[in-house]
Parts: structure tokens; sequence; C-alpha cells
């Protein structure tokens, strides 16, 4: 067991040592992140200004402020930097096409786990640099959280849900990078599921204003949780059933991923060797 | 320069080549086609959902669903264009620098920076002209009937914007170069797409947005130290022409998009040839 | 009258040192150490018209640099250099069209599509008359015997293949002066020949002037009569070949064929034994030692035969090199630069 611990110390530090060296990367890209949201503020905020004014309170786009929007948006950031995975589908893909996944049916580690722990170990570089922009940009956009923190519970609701949408996003792209056993590029696959991603995940705009059957939809799909669901539970937009309701339907999913993945892998390994690599 | 037809020429090698080399991958070059397109439909598709929830983008902007997918059409045109002949071309030079490649470039008895920049040209980006067309043919339209300005088009206005539009190309382009000749200084650039997107992501909108509070700063610095800002929106301004009568300031406005078009190819002009002066060549 | 003049050429890097260590890494983000690696140190070369010179050194001695200066690809921290009257690192048209630089290690081709597309590229750039395109293209791919595959896409062409092809397009636009730094490297011993052959036969016809960097010992000797060698971003010797094992070698390799019964008795006291095989002993000895020893052993022993001969050069160059580079590590050793860090051996092909 130790011994199993000190494998994966090994890992973490490793990857979070190759990450850390290419400084200039690294800074550049973590300031930049951030430049989206403005133009976003900015938006919004002129497309509210040519709302009518109701005779009660601010205008409201499906029961969204001006700053609900922001501070949705800001949210879905969040979200987005646990449940993104950057290069692991095509990582995969790449290390199956060049035979480099034979490694891991030589060395006593699990592909999986491995790619999970690299994974956690890059996240964890990116938010020891992250954390201070984005405590930045959150303290200095606190005026759109209009209505302060939430309560203790759904704080902790919120971060069960960005933990989770951390391993749903893994898994998921995990099985696309896994199909690379049966195709020989996933790169269009890829594509699909960023497309829809960028749609139905909700990171451009707040589910809510979807119309009528996509809505229905939206609330099917696995999408939803990797931005729209944490930044819904942050804002009290969802009724307790529906947070219910939703972290129920998030474990389900989750669950299919990581069986799916799971199988993916035994049996592209399999046909990999029936094929000799 | 010394010979602009012998350039052109050259010009036309690397265009053909590329095209040689996109058809040798038919099924790669349909899915980058096809991608693109899905993409524009996607901001479309986005856009549709926001008018229906608002009339316009700002307070008496003018910018109503219709002037807006001109907008946005011309933001594909510029976009299109910069992405089938200098993205494919910043992004390599990163990897030249890397491998050490752009030795190749150095020696050859040509502009260096013509050379890295107009080396591969990526036919399947220009897909999205065609998608631009359409948007921007089926807007105009909408403009044609619009209450109570109804759309005239000019011969004026049909010769300035693609020569805007080109304009667009030409600052963007050197935004683009100037932040790939970075790479020579720090090493690795993955993040040179992102970092690119970021910034132009500021010229998608039209730039009445940026202006209250602290948008105003903001809105100069895009304008007038980065110019992006005009990249989209004095071309788009003109076909559209959102106001009616137009404003006093948009003639300066373009006026102003000559200069700042002359001074941007000139600074990353100067970006680059000093990138090179740093440049120590990778071993083997 | 000198084609290539460089007097005093210096190129200093600064090499940013990967800290070890995960805080160190945390640290590097903000704070970095550098190191400055001197590759090329004060070398002076003089070069004539049709001449084909050879580099030699270790690996990271200062050979590639010193190439990609006299092409212009990197400027020079101090000194100058001159090349058919043109200062490389100003890059000039005029002077980029008289040379061409070939590496062995890196490719310029178009990858998918055949070479002749990238050759009809190369005439644009360099803007050569198309009948002399013909011709060069002709000669080139006749000589190195590729014309058959001319139309094949790059990437399913062999190694050697790929090298000859490499070589065609550097030579299209008949530049006066040619770098050529590993051209041979990694190829099998029947591509090798071959272009040694079509080097040899192209030199000799156009006297043009060359210079070559290799880690075989073959190109060089088949090749050039003149030798550079470079060690620690310095000239240690610039001759001829031959006169490498007079600078260098301390040693001759003395052979005795003792007579018939006569026994070899104990021969260390005399020199290293390198081989011992009654009746005949070969012996290596310090130069100065020879004569004292011959004198011992022809007093001492029966001797039907004796030799003196020099050590294989090969032998010479790689102790010489390995001398260079286990000597107590100066600060600034020029290693950062140039190849990866191999076996020294690498010379012996």
């Amino acid at each position: 067991m130790i011994a199993r611990v000190r494998v994966w110390w090994t890992i973490l530090r490793i990857a979070l040592e190759d990450r850390l060296v290419y400084r200039g990367d690294f800074a550049l890209g973590t300031l930049m992140r951030f430049l989206p949201i403005i133009t976003q503020i900015f938006l919004w905020s002129a497309i509210f200004d040519a709302l009518d004014r109701g005779p009660a309170g601010p205008s409201r786009i499906v029961g969204y402020q001006f700053e609900d929007m922001v501070a949705y948006y800001l949210l879905t950031m969040l979200a987005r930097a646990f449940s993104s995975m950057p290069g692991l589908a095509s990582g995969i893909a790449l290390q199956i096409r060049n035979g480099e996944i034979k490694r891991f049916l030589v060395q006593p580690v699990d592909l999986l786990g491995f790619l999970l722990l690299t994974r956690v170990a890059h996240k964890l570089a990116y938010y020891s640099v992250a954390v201070g922009p984005f405590a930045l940009v959150f303290f200095l956009c606190r005026g759109y959280f209009v209505h302060g923190w939430p309560d203790a519970s759904t704080i902790g609701l919120f971060a069960l849900s960005l933990v989770l949408s951390f391993l749903l996003g893994f898994f998921l792209e995990a099985c696309i990078g896994l199909m690379g056993f049966w195709l020989l590029e996933v790169g269009s696959l890829l594509f699909i599921y960023m497309l829809l991603s960028f749609f139905l995940s909700g990171h451009m705009f707040p589910l809510d204003m979807l119309p009528h059957p996509w809505r229905e939809l939206v609330d099917l799909l696995p999408l939803k949780y990797l931005a729209y669901f944490p930044a819904a539970v942050f804002l009290d937009k969802l009724g307790s059933d529906e947070i219910a309701r939703g972290v129920v339907v998030q474990c389900v999913w989750l669950a299919v991923f990581i069986v799916a993945s799971r199988i993916a892998f035994r049996r592209g390994i399999r046909r990999y060797s029936a094929f000799g690599g | 320069m010394e010979s602009p037809r012998r350039y052109l020429g050259i010009l036309g090698a690397f265009a053909r080549n590329s095209l040689m080399r996109d058809m040798a991958f038919r099924a790669d070059f349909l899915i980058e086609c096809a991608s693109s397109v899905s993409w524009a439909l996607m901001n479309v598709g986005l856009y549709a959902i926001i008018f229906r929830h608002t009339r316009m983008i700002g307070h008496d902007t003018g910018w109503g669903r219709d002037e807006f997918f001109v907008f946005m059409a011309t933001t594909w045109f510029v976009h299109a264009i910069v992405q089938a002949l200098f993205m494919p071309n910043a992004e390599e030079f990163s990897e030249l620098i890397r491998t050490g490649n752009l030795d190749f470039a150095l020696l050859k008895p040509i502009d260096t920076q013509f050379l890295v920049s107009f080396r591969k040209v990526d036919w399947s980006a220009l897909s999205n002209l065609l998608s631009a067309g359409l948007l921007l043919a089926i807007s105009l339209r909408g403009l044609a009937r619009r209450e109570p300005n109804p759309l005239t088009f000019d011969p004026v206005t049909l010769f300035l914007y693609p020569f805007y539009v080109m304009c667009g190309v030409a600052i963007l382009y050197s935004v683009m170069i100037a932040l790939a000749s970075t790479s020579i200084w720090l090493g690795r650039n993955q993040t040179l797409y992102d970092f690119w997107f970021y910034i132009t992501n500021f010229s998608r909108y039209p730039m009445e947005i940026y202006q209250r509070g602290w948008g105003r700063p903001l809105g100069a610095f895009f304008t007038f130290i980065v110019p992006v800002l005009v990249v989209v929106n004095v071309p788009a301004r003109l076909l559209a022409q959102p106001l009616v009568p137009r404003a006093s300031w948009e003639w300066p406005l373009a006026g102003f998009t000559v200069v700042a078009t002359t001074g941007s190819l000139a600074a990353s002009r100067w970006v680059f040839q000093r990138a090179l002066a740093s440049y120590r060549s990778a071993s083997s | 009258m000198a084609i290539i003049e460089v007097n005093g050429l210096s190129k200093s890097y600064r090499v940013y040192q990967k800290p070890e260590g995960l805080l160190a890494s945390f640290r590097g983000l903000f704070h970095r150490t550098y190191r400055d690696v001197r590759a090329v140190r004060e070398i002076d070369l003089e070069v004539r018209q049709g001449e084909f010179v050879a580099f030699l050194g270790p690996n990271g001695a200062g050979k590639t640099t010193t190439l990609k200066l006299l092409s212009g690809v990197i400027n020079p921290t101090s000194g100058s250099a001159r090349v058919m009257g043109h200062v490389p690192w100003r890059r000039e048209n005029a002077y980029r069209r008289r040379f061409a630089l070939v590496m062995g290690q890196k490719n310029q081709l178009w990858w998918d599509l055949p070479a002749i597309e990238s050759f009809r590229l190369h005439q644009r750039i360099y803007g050569v008359e198309p009948a002399a395109f013909h011709r060069n293209c002709d000669e080139l791919t006749e000589l190195l015997d590729i014309r058959p595959l001319l139309h094949q896409p790059v990437r399913e062409l062999s190694l050697g293949e790929r090298m000859k092809m490499e070589l065609t397009a550097a030579l299209l636009h008949a530049p006066d002066v040619l770098f050529l730094d590993e051209p041979t490297i990694g190829l099998d011993v029947v591509a090798q020949h071959q272009i040694q052959t079509f080097f040899r036969h192209y030199q000799e016809q156009r006297r043009i002037t060359i210079l070559l960097t290799s880690h075989y010992m073959k190109d060089v000797a088949a090749l050039c009569r003149r030798v550079v060698i470079i060690a620690r971003g310095r000239i240690q010797y610039d001759g001829s070949l031959a006169g490498i094992i007079d600078r260098f070698s301390g040693s001759k390799i003395v052979t005795f064929q003792f007579a018939e019964g006569q026994s070899a008795g104990d021969l260390s006291a005399y020199g290293e034994i390198v081989e011992l095989r009654e009746p005949k002993a070969r012996l290596r000895i310090a130069r100065n030692e020879v004569p004292r020893a011959l004198a011992k052993v022809l007093a001492s022993h029966a001797v039907a035969d004796v030799s003196v001969e020099d050590p294989p050069l090969e032998e010479v160059i790689a102790d010489l090199f390995t001398q260079v580079n286990g000597r107590p590590a100066e600060p600034d050793r020029g290693d950062a630069v140039g190849e990866p860090m191999d076996e020294v051996g690498g010379v012996v092909p």
C-alpha cells in the first residue's frame, strides 16, 4: 500500500514539475483565460441595456438580472476549470496510435489511474497559479453576486458538484480518447463533443434560455453538469428537489462513463494485442 | 521587396502546393470544412437565442438582429481569410523555432517574414467564406426591408467594404505574427492560439458595448494601441449602417483604420525582426 | 584567393538552467538562473576557392555553430566573417543565392508532396531560370540516381533517398559555397558511399568550396585534404589528415617478428602490449622511446622482422576527443549547444 502511494506521489510530482518548467506559457495562459469574461460582461451589459425596464425592479432574462448573468458566467468559468480536460482524449488516441500505450501492458500501472493522477497534477499545478487570478477576478466582480455568499449547505453542494464535474469530464473524455482503438482519428468525434458541449453545457449562456424541446433534452444529457449545474446550484436557481435529482443523474452518468471507459480499455487492449499493435 | 511579381509567383506556388497537400487528404479536408461551418452555425444559433430575449445589443445602438448578423458575417470574412492564410503559418512558426527548422527559412533569398507568413494555406478555412456570404445575403435582405430606414447600397460602400475587410485582415495578421514571434523568447508557446483568440475576441462585438464605465479605457486601448476593435466594426458599420443618419465619428474612425493598419504592419515587422535577431537555432 | 575569411569569431549562449526538484521548479517561475555557454571562441579561419574542408570534433565542439554562423542563421557575439565578400548574418539576398546549407538531421522538403514540387518552389524562391533549373535538376537526379522517385511523396522515401532529394534541393541554384552538416548521418553504408562519390564528383567538376562536418572518418578521408579540428569551441588543428598523427599521436605501433624458437619474454617494460601471439608481438611505444626500445629489444632478442607504424587515424582522433572532453571541466563547456551528447566513439564508423 505504501509502495503504491509512493508510486502515485512520484507520478504526481513529475507531472507537476513538467508543468512548471514552461513559465512563459503558463503565466500567459492563466492570465489570458480571464479576458473573455471582460467581453462577456460588456456584451451582456449591452444586451440588458436594450431591454425595456419592467415596472418593478431590474430587467430580467429568464429570471436572471444582469448581475446574475455575469456571476453565472464567472461560475461556469470556475466549473470549466474543473471539468475541461485539454489534450486528454487526443493524448490517449495519440498513445494508441504510436503504440506507447503498450507501456501500460508491461508496467504495473493502470492506464486510467495513471491518467487520472496526471490530470489531477495538471489541475493542481494550474490551480496553484490560477488561484491568484481567480480570486482577484472574483473579488473585483463581487458586486455581481448580488445575493452575497450562499449558505453553507449550498456551498457544500457546489463543491460536490465541482468534484463530480471534474470526474465526469475526465471519464467522458477518456472514453472519447479510448475510441482511438477502433477509429483511426478521434479528432472528429472530439469535435462533435466540443461542439455539443459549447452549446449544451451552458458555458455560453444559461441553459434556461433554451426554447422548448431543447431545454428538456438538455436535462437528460450529461453535458449540463460540466458548466451549468454547478453555477445554477451556487446561484440558487434550482429547488432542492431539482438539485437532488441533478446530483443523482450526474452520479449515474459518472458511473456509466467509468464502466464504459473500463470496458473500452479492456476490449481495446484485447483488440490491440490481437492485431499485434 | 524587390519584385512584387516574383513574390506573387512564390505565393501562387505556396497556395498550389498547399492545395495539392490538402487534396491528398481529402477526408480530413472535408471534415475541416464541415467543422468550420458547424461552428458558424452554432454561433448563429447562440445569437438567435439571445435575440429571442432582446431586440438590440446596447441601448439605441442600432445593432438589432439583422445588423448584428451583418457584423457577424463580416467577422467570419475577416477570420476566414486570416485563418486560411496565416493561422497555419503562425502555428508552424513556433514549431519552426522549436525544431530549429527556421534555419531553412533564414537561408532563402527572400524576405523571411514573407516566407514564414505565407508558406502554407489552409484551404478548408475558406469554407467559412461561403457561410459568411450566405449569412450576409440573408441579413442584408432583411435590412433592405428595415423599418423605418431600409438599407440602400451605394457604389462607394461596395468598394470600401472589401477594402476595410482587407485592412482588418492586415491588422489581425500583425497581431498574430507579433505574437508568434514571441515564441523565440518564450520557448514553447502552446497558448499562442488561445492568446490570439482572447485578444481578437474583443473584435467580435460592436464597439458600442465598451461605451460605459471602465469599458471606455478598454475600448480606447483596443482601438488605438492594439487596434483590433476597428477590424470588424468599421467594415460592418459601413455596410449595415446601424445608425441612420450616420454618426459624426464614423468617417474619422474609418480614416483612422487606414492609419492603424499601416502602423500595425510596421510594428509587427519590427517585432519580427527583433525576434529573429534573438533566434539561436535549436541544435539537431 | 580567400573565399571565406573568419577572424576572432565567437558565439555565446545564455542557457536556462532547469532546476531540479519540485520546489525549485516553482521558484523557477519567478527567478531563473542562467549560465553562459561559449560555443565558439575566437575562431580564425581562411578557406580558398575550391577547397573541400572537413570540420572534425567531438559532439558539441562548435562545428555546427560555426556552420550556422557562416550561413547567417545566427548572429555572432563578436568577431567577423566574410564569405564571398558578404557578411553572412546580414542575410543579403545576393549572398543567400550563392550558398547552401544541408543539414543531415533536418529536412525542408514538403513531407506529403512529391519532391519535384518542393524543387519547383525552390526554383521560384531562388529565381532560377527554367532552362538552368531543368539542366541542374536532370544532372543532380541523374548523378544521385533518384530520377524515378521525383514524383513520389517524400514521406514514402527511404532515409537515403530523402537525403539525396535534400541535396538536390540545396544544389538546384548551383551555389558557389556549400556547407554540409553531417550529411550522411544515419545512412546505411551504400547510401553513404553514393553520397561521398557524388560529392567528390560534383566538387571536382564545379570547383565549388565545401565545408563539411561529419562523424564518419570515411567521409572525411574520402573527400577532404584539409581537416580542421574543433574542440571546446576552439580550432585545435588545421592541416592535412596525415598531419594529425604527427601532431597528436604520442606513440607508434611497433611489431616484432621473433626468430624461430625465440620466446618474447616480458616486453611490458618497453611499452604497452597491444597484441602478443608468438612469435609476433605488437607494442605501443611512446614516440621518443622508440629508438631506445628498439635497440634494447634487438640487443636482447633474435628478431626476424620489425616494423614501426603510426596508430590508425580513427584511434588517434578518438583519443584526441576523449582527451579534450576528459579534461577537468571549465565552467563554460561548449556542449550545450551542439548536437545531443552521445558517445565520442561515434567517430569510428
